[in-house]
């Protein structure tokens, strides 16, 4: 038993005969793992699925899955659950949703002893605790799920894969929800798994995961397979259209913003004097100082949970700062001061259309019509999606109508607040570029709040960084 | 989520408590004195009982009382007897409240006790079947049983219950006390409301459940269904059904005063209701603090319970 | 145990197989249930219109007779009184009283969940503690307590009942508001430079709606429930009013003669709160 994965030709139907996955041909096994790159809706879950043989019955697979040259496909569902556990071991995505609540996290692991091995509960229970020490939770065995952070749930999964003694490894977006630093911890476990002679494939939408699995890497898009080589290569030089957007999009691999210049005194719009922020015992930042100039991209960089959208929020007088004081310049109307959303939908009315929502603003402002038609235009938004409610929309054409409604009101500052955290990275780039234009032509100043260090290296004038409940005041960004 | 401890629990209930002496004490003492006829008769007729009753006696409650002083003061007194609990007598039978109650109560408590088992056992059971096969025959023939009972108010139930199996069929007596017989048309009356509903939150908790990413990820564990249903599923799937049973209290209490009352059952409601028509004050605020409190001690244990299943209440930091 | 629904796959799965798919006010439930209504509207409303039979007018001729005899379209009872005349009145009684108690719970119960959620502080934790206090008690207690004053009286039955039901619109309205007035999109409209009065009536009386709705037509329900239940118990409405509850015991004595006058007022009574249920759709 090499353990061996072979797909061959894989299409995968509805009832009605629509085709979800086509014609996908792949091969990975222990020393080479496949991660497939894809965004929501590329059918990359649906070929996952259709190996773990845990489709709806309403699809239909055509093709070849081989393992170790037996296909598996013509087996009944029966059999197929047989391989469950027992040889495929499912990696979910956000793995802390995917442990009983209300179970001790030892006794999820040693059910896999006793269950599938026919172990005894008190030897398995022991052998559990061992797994567990193993990938680095020794004392977790009587934690429940709730008390464990996102990156050691991930270690419970990966012990139970262990525990069932799963040669092969199929990994759901591992990384799906994680911060930046937790996703190399993720990386570095999968890579793991690899050298320990596990066959891995990895579903993601996340390039650098795949870059650090290695291994063969295929790009999806609308059920095709478009492209399939080593990971350096497809990475590095892809050949296909849409694999080199994805992999432009990447903020890693943006061109770096010209920077914009020299910061004159009366064009600061925003000054904030030694303002602190504590919520009950935990103090947020203390003692910052910021100031915020037209034309400049200033942005807040921290882990989640570190008080960077509170600082913002300080910023733009929506909170008030236990200490300290901000000021606006030449004392703008608050008007002036505009803030974008992480979630776009909920930044909207629910229920209300987006051409009800623009013709009250256009009302409320007096705004000519024809200037709103200009600024959808500019922004690349299509009339007619003015007929639908926020919810249907997708995220990155809502986030670019909010974009437009704020700057109808000719905003001095904008502050985006974690803005493009929930987009995929094509649509991530657009509103980015979109909102770093608005800063060059009309001398907005742009206030973004994020995670993602590549980004902000990539665009920021300056940048804020705020770690866990500390600070570093304004660090000018190397040349 | 709230964050609950034991003692945060413990302590809203001890409140809740407080609030059921307060509202109970206050109506009565305002029924006491606000009624029309002399309030020192009917109040030497509470202490003393109306067969001791004569004028002297009621001269001396008219004196000792002063009808004249502040209502403040007069209140305090009557909450003071209360809290020592000195219900003091029935207008009508004459005995002392606390002994009426002591008898009623057993009564009552069996009876509640018998319909809550009931209930258990028929509406979660149909819930779990039903959500594991959401759409299915089952599930809809039980769906139109439990909106149809739910339309029913339990007072028509047992009206029904009693002209089919009481005077029609002759299976079981209709009313008062002699054994066991007679607890059977009340309790199963109470238990079918009850279940009626539960059922369907237990339906909708299991179908949740087995569409949580934790119960499809033990079956793709490697682990079969019954094992996955009986480990990962029930449990889970029963912790919105404790709390709603929380909820269902109000339904068993009520129905215990309206079942009781039709049935003509001995017990703490059925004495409510017919101390409320003869005006019975004492009798009115005694059996209703037994109710109020069995209402209170009913809501603490499912409050118990539910911090006995779910680890997540009781490991939240506070 | 098939994988039958979506909702077992992750979204992207998901998001392939299906199209966002508002939700329908108008559910197969709901149209049942507001045909129910409507008919028994029709029978309350233009009954005693067209059946001009007095609804206490006793004929001792014609004493329990069965449906259609003598001219009775639904016989009589045990005073010959006319069980079609007694059950219109009785459902006109019943629409009555339950919508003027809904209303009464209603307005005062949202009024406040809306002032508490957007005021805060002591005027929140007051009304909070108010209602905590009321709800000490099953709600039938309450009524019962208040009904030993004038047992019998319309004026503490309904006192008692709106007492008690105006904590439930009081809750969802509040947690409801609360819910809004913290969210996005409150916040993002007020940027706009939009009033608190566009946020009001564009934002927060749109999502309180539906659930005032569900929470109105289900506290009518409970109060033909609650009327009827005390009514049967003799501490509710009085005979000879025609109250439907009152009716049923009433007849009990009689069921072995009659068996289907019993059963007429039951029906009446479960339509009414089955159509209300149904109108009322889910909790959420």
């Amino acid at each position: 038993m090499t353990y061996e994965l072979r797909i061959e030709n894989l299409t995968v139907r509805t009832a009605d005969d629509t085709v979800l996955v086509s014609d996908v041909s792949l091969v990975c096994g222990p020393s080479n793992p496949i991660c497939l790159i894809g965004e929501t809706g590329s059918g990359k879950s649906l070929v996952m699925h259709a190996i773990m043989g845990s489709l709806p019955d309403s699809l239909s697979c055509d093709g070849k899955i081989l393992l170790d040259g037996t296909d598996i496909l013509p087996l009944s569902p029966q059999q197929r659950r047989e391989l469950w556990g027992r040889k495929f071991a499912l990696l979910p995505q956000e793995p802390w949703l995917s442990l009983d609540p209300t179970m001790r996290v030892g006794a999820q692991v040693a059910e896999l002893y006793t269950d599938l091995r026919g172990i005894g509960r008190k030897q398995a229970n022991q052998m559990a605790a061992d797994e567990l020490a193993s990938v680095g939770l020794a004392g977790s065995f009587d934690a429940y799920p709730f008390e464990l952070s996102g990156g050691m749930a991930q270690r419970v999964s990966i012990a139970m894969a262990h525990a069932a003694q799963s040669p092969i490894m199929l990994a759901d977006e591992p990384t799906k929800g994680l911060d930046r630093a937790l996703c190399d911890v993720v990386a570095d476990l999968l890579r793991g798994e690899v050298a320990a002679g596990r066959t891995l494939m990895v579903i993601t939408h996340d390039l650098e995961l795949a870059e650090k699995v290695g291994g063969t890497v295929g790009v999806m898009r609308k059920g095709r397979l478009l492209e399939l080589g080593t990971a350096d290569q497809v990475l590095r030089n892809p050949s296909h259209d849409y694999s080199r957007e994805l992999v432009a999009a990447l903020p890693a691999n943006w061109p770096v913003r010209t920077p914009a210049r020299a910061k004159k005194s009366d064009d600061i719009v925003v000054a904030a004097d030694s303002i602190g922020k504590s919520f009950g015992r935990n103090t947020l930042f203390s003692d910052v100082d910021v100031a915020i100039a037209k034309g400049q991209v200033t942005i807040i960089l921290g882990p989640s949970g570190s008080g960077k959208s509170t600082l913002g929020n300080i910023l733009l007088k929506l909170i008030k700062p236990d200490a300290g004081h901000v000021s606006w310049g030449d004392d703008l109307p608050a008007m002036k001061y505009q803030k974008i959303y992480q979630d776009p939908p909920s930044a909207f009315i629910a229920g209300q259309t987006l051409g009800r929502a623009f013709a009250d603003l256009r009302k409320l402002h007096n705004i000519d019509g024809a200037r709103i038609n200009a600024m959808l235009d500019q922004l690349g938004l299509d009339r007619g999606l003015l007929a639908r409610r926020p919810d249907a929309i997708s995220g990155g054409e809502l986030q670019r109508f909010a974009i437009a409604r704020s700057l109808l009101l000719d905003p001095v500052m904008l502050f985006a607040d974690e803005a493009t955290s929930r987009l995929d990275p094509v649509s991530q780039k657009r509103v980015i570029d979109l909102l770093c234009a608005q800063v060059r032509d009309r001398g907005l100043a742009l206030l973004l709040v994020t995670h993602d260090p590549d980004l902000a290296e990539h665009i920021a004038d300056h940048i804020i960084r705020i770690s866990d409940g500390d600070h570093s005041s304004l660090a000018a960004k190397a040349a | 989520m709230t964050t609950r401890s034991l003692q945060g629990l413990l302590l809203t209930r001890l409140l809740q408590l407080v609030a059921v002496v307060l509202i109970v004490g206050t109506l009565s003492f305002a029924l006491m004195y606000f009624l029309p006829g002399d309030p020192a008769l009917r109040i030497a007729a509470g202490r003393y009982g109306p067969d001791m009753m004569d004028n002297a006696l009621s001269d001396m409650v008219r004196v000792e009382l002063g009808l004249d002083r502040p209502l403040l003061v007069r209140f305090a007194s009557w909450m003071g007897d209360l809290l020592r609990f000195d219900l003091g007598h029935s207008l009508v039978s004459g005995a002392p409240v606390v002994d009426e109650i002591a008898l009623q109560l057993g009564y009552t408590l069996w009876l509640a006790a018998i319909a809550f088992v009931l209930a258990l056992i028929i509406g979660p059971t149909i819930g779990a079947i039903a959500g594991l096969f959401p759409g299915s025959v089952f599930d809809r023939v039980t769906l139109v049983l439990s909106i149809a009972f739910r339309a029913v108010p339990p007072f028509v139930l047992a009206v029904l219950f009693m002209v089919i199996f009481g005077v029609t069929l002759r299976w079981f007596p209709t009313a008062g006390f002699g054994g066991w017989q007679n607890l059977v048309l009340p309790s199963v009356t109470l238990a079918l409301g009850l279940a009626a509903m539960s059922s369907r939150v237990m339906r909708d908790a299991m179908a949740q459940v087995s569409q949580a990413p934790y119960f499809t990820h033990a079956r793709y564990k490697g682990l079969s269904d019954p094992t996955v249903v009986r480990r990962h599923g029930l449990r889970n799937a029963s912790l919105p059904v404790v709390t709603y049973l929380g909820l269902q209290m109000v339904y068993l209490v009520e129905g215990v005063v309206v079942v009781e009352s039709i049935f003509a059952f001995p017990g703490i409601g059925h004495a409510l209701v017919h101390a409320v028509i003869a005006r019975d004050v004492p009798m009115v605020q005694g059996t209703a603090l037994a109710m109020g409190g069995l209402f209170v001690l009913l809501n603490s244990l499912i409050d118990l319970a539910c911090l006995r299943l779910d680890p997540r209440l009781r490991r939240m930091p506070s | 145990m098939k994988t039958k629904s979506f909702a077992n796959l992750p979204t992207d799965v998901a998001a392939d197989m299906m199209d966002g798919s508002r939700s329908v006010f108008w559910t197969p439930a709901r149209i049942t249930g507001a045909f129910i209504l409507v008919c028994l509207l029709l029978f309350a409303v233009l009954g005693p219109v067209f059946i001009s039979t007095d609804p206490l007018h006793q004929n001792y001729n014609a004493v329990l007779v069965g449906p259609g005899v003598d001219g009775y379209l639904l016989g009589t009872d045990h005073f010959g009184r006319s069980m079609v005349s007694r059950l219109a009145h009785g459902a006109q009684l019943s629409f009555a009283m339950a919508f003027v108690t809904a209303i009464s719970a209603a307005v005062p119960g949202i009024l406040l969940g809306v002032i508490a959620a957007a005021r805060g502080g002591m005027v929140e934790r007051g009304l909070v503690a108010l209602s905590d206090i009321i709800l000490a008690l099953p709600g039938l207690l309450l009524v019962l307590l208040l009904l030993a004053f004038a047992p019998g009286e319309f004026g503490p039955l309904y006192l008692g009942l709106a007492l008690y039901l105006w904590v439930e619109f009081f809750r969802v309205a509040r947690i409801e508001t609360a819910r809004v007035i913290t969210s996005p999109s409150v916040e993002a409209t007020r940027l706009l430079g939009f009033s608190r009065l566009y946020v009001f009536t564009r934002i927060i009386v749109p999502a309180l709606t539906g659930p005032m709705a569900t929470l109105f037509a289900f506290a009518m329900g409970s109060a033909i429930i609650a009327v009827s239940t005390l009514s049967a118990i003799h501490v509710g409405l009085r005979p000879p009013t025609p109250e439907l509850g009152a009716m049923i015991v009433e007849l009990v004595p009689y069921y072995s003669e009659a068996p289907l006058q019993i059963l007429m007022p039951a029906i009446g009574i479960f339509l009414l709160v089955l159509g209300l249920q149904l109108m009322a759709g889910r909790k959420s």
